[in-house]
């Protein structure tokens, strides 16, 4: 009987260490939630650094590291926002050569995403002139990247005052995608990294915006100064930014950064 | 300060409330008045908008009524478009998601009224449309009420269904709510504050109109 009571005591004891180390966070734009699970295993696996990853919009994240959230790093989708947080003083950059500068870890790309049951011709820059077109989602272009990228592409291809009054406009990148696959937007400009998902490669066919159309999408990585495992945060970056995980972003959909 | 948008939500409110009234109190005096056992579960079907949460609500709804199912094609067929991203589909979503705040109170009130003067009334040959209309209404009226104000402001407090379900379209889907929020996202805290307040004074004054309205002369327990 008290063996038994020891053991749990012991058992509780660990548990208790366990929770004690507090776990590293990454704060991560929505369009990383199909890619980087995967890679936040491998590296654990590698380093024994166990990661804990929240993926909502940049914005939110954003406003959460400057009300005290506690994360230690920032993936965004973007370099405005973690640019935001370096100005301000909670983030920094250090370790790469400039450190006001957030450090670029992919660019993304723009597609033009439909499913393979429309009645629309496959996508294509035609599809955009298209009188059937009658409901084209896009992302929030006021902070969503990609919605800015959207609104760039179809500025530059002269079709944004004819398709405006026709835009449908989500909360971001992955709702905007959802209301073409529920078959409520005819088609939507969203991110490669979504339209490679297993369920809407199933469900859909895309078209690459030509790169020339929109400014490119790069997205930042800032260090959130209050961190206390600045360490952690330093392999973390030198491992996503090695060779082997940036060749496997692309296969996801993100163009590597160098 | 976005007055479409307002506009927009006083419209998408009184719309809403109309229609639920006309909904829940048919609905309340079937509940009360009914005797079948199977009626319990038609008042729980009428509770269960309160346990999902609204934008899982907004989701089901946007997949429900898309273009890919029978009933959206038949609802796109009846209107020329389609129910999502049209202020008709934002009315739709609200009449399902505030259908529990008329529901309740009407049942309540109704429940309330003494079951003798119902049987009496019975008695006397009348039948449910005279119950419901003479008797019922008239001594539930403060439940009414209740439920037209709830299922207002409930409305104009709306935003996970409309988020999922509406597209942000100006002047068709983007409500006082959806600007709120998109404020707050930008970072324009103080144009979020603007429209804090528009929403917290419009909803204070309303409620003390209709309280001040619904208030017997001496007090409530006069």
């Amino acid at each position: 009987m008290r063996k038994k009571t020891l053991t749990l005591l012991l058992g509780l004891a660990s548990l208790q260490i366990g929770l004690a180390q507090t776990p590293f966070r990454i704060a991560a734009a929505a369009d990383l939630g199909p890619v980087l699970p995967p890679i936040l295993v491998q590296f654990e696996k590698a380093k024994g650094i166990h990661v804990e990853a929240t993926y909502q919009a940049s914005a939110a994240l954003t406003a959460q590291i400057q009300n005290g959230a506690p994360f230690d790093l920032f993936l965004s989708a973007d370099m405005g926002y973690p640019k935001r947080l370096i100005d301000a003083g909670l983030a920094d950059a250090a370790g790469s050569p400039d450190s006001s500068t957030p450090i670029m870890y992919a660019k993304g790309t723009l597609v033009l995403w439909a499913r393979k049951d429309s009645k629309l011709p496959p996508p294509s820059i035609e599809m955009l002139s298209d009188p059937a077109l009658q409901r084209l989602a896009i992302a929030n272009p006021e902070r969503a990247p990609y919605g800015r990228a959207a609104v760039a592409a179809l500025t530059n291809l002269q079709r944004y005052d004819a398709l405006k009054s026709r835009l449908v406009t989500a909360e971001n990148i992955s709702q905007a995608a959802q209301f073409v696959d529920s078959g409520n937007a005819d088609a939507g400009l969203i991110s490669l990294t979504s339209a490679l998902t297993p369920r809407l490669a199933g469900s859909g066919r895309y078209f690459v915006i030509p790169r020339n159309l929109y400014p490119p999408i790069e997205q930042g990585a800032v260090i959130v100064s209050r961190t206390t495992q600045r360490e952690a945060a330093h392999q973390f970056l030198d491992y996503f930014l090695s060779s082997a995980v940036q060749a496997q972003l692309e296969k996801s959909g993100l163009t590597p950064a160098r | 300060m976005d007055w479409q948008a307002f506009a927009l939500t006083l419209k998408l409110a009184t719309v809403t409330t109309v229609i639920l009234l006309m909904i829940a109190v048919p609905l309340g005096a079937l509940l009360v008045l009914g005797r079948s056992r199977w009626l319990a579960l038609l008042e729980a079907l009428a509770a269960l908008p309160l346990v999902l949460p609204p934008t899982v609500l907004g989701f089901f709804l946007l997949v429900l009524l898309g273009m890919r199912t029978a009933v959206g094609r038949g609802i796109a067929g009846l209107l020329g478009h389609p129910l999502a991203f049209s202020f008709e589909g934002l009315v739709v979503g609200s009449v399902i998601y505030s259908l529990p705040f008329a529901v309740q109170p009407i049942v309540a009130g109704f429940a309330a009224v003494d079951s003798s003067l119902v049987d009496a009334a019975r008695l006397l040959g009348a039948g449910w449309a005279r119950l419901v209309f003479s008797l019922l209404i008239p001594l539930a009226r403060r439940s009414l009420l209740a439920a037209a104000v709830l299922g207002f402001l409930h409305t104009v407090g709306e935003f996970g269904i409309v988020l999922m379900l509406g597209g942000d379209i100006p002047g068709a889907t983007r409500t006082l709510s959806i600007v709120l929020y998109n404020q707050v996202e930008n970072f324009d805290y103080a144009a979020a504050n603007r429209t804090a307040a528009v929403l917290l004074g419009l909803s204070v004054a309303a409620l003390a109109a209709i309280y001040v309205g619904g208030r017997p002369r001496g007090g409530r327990r006069a």
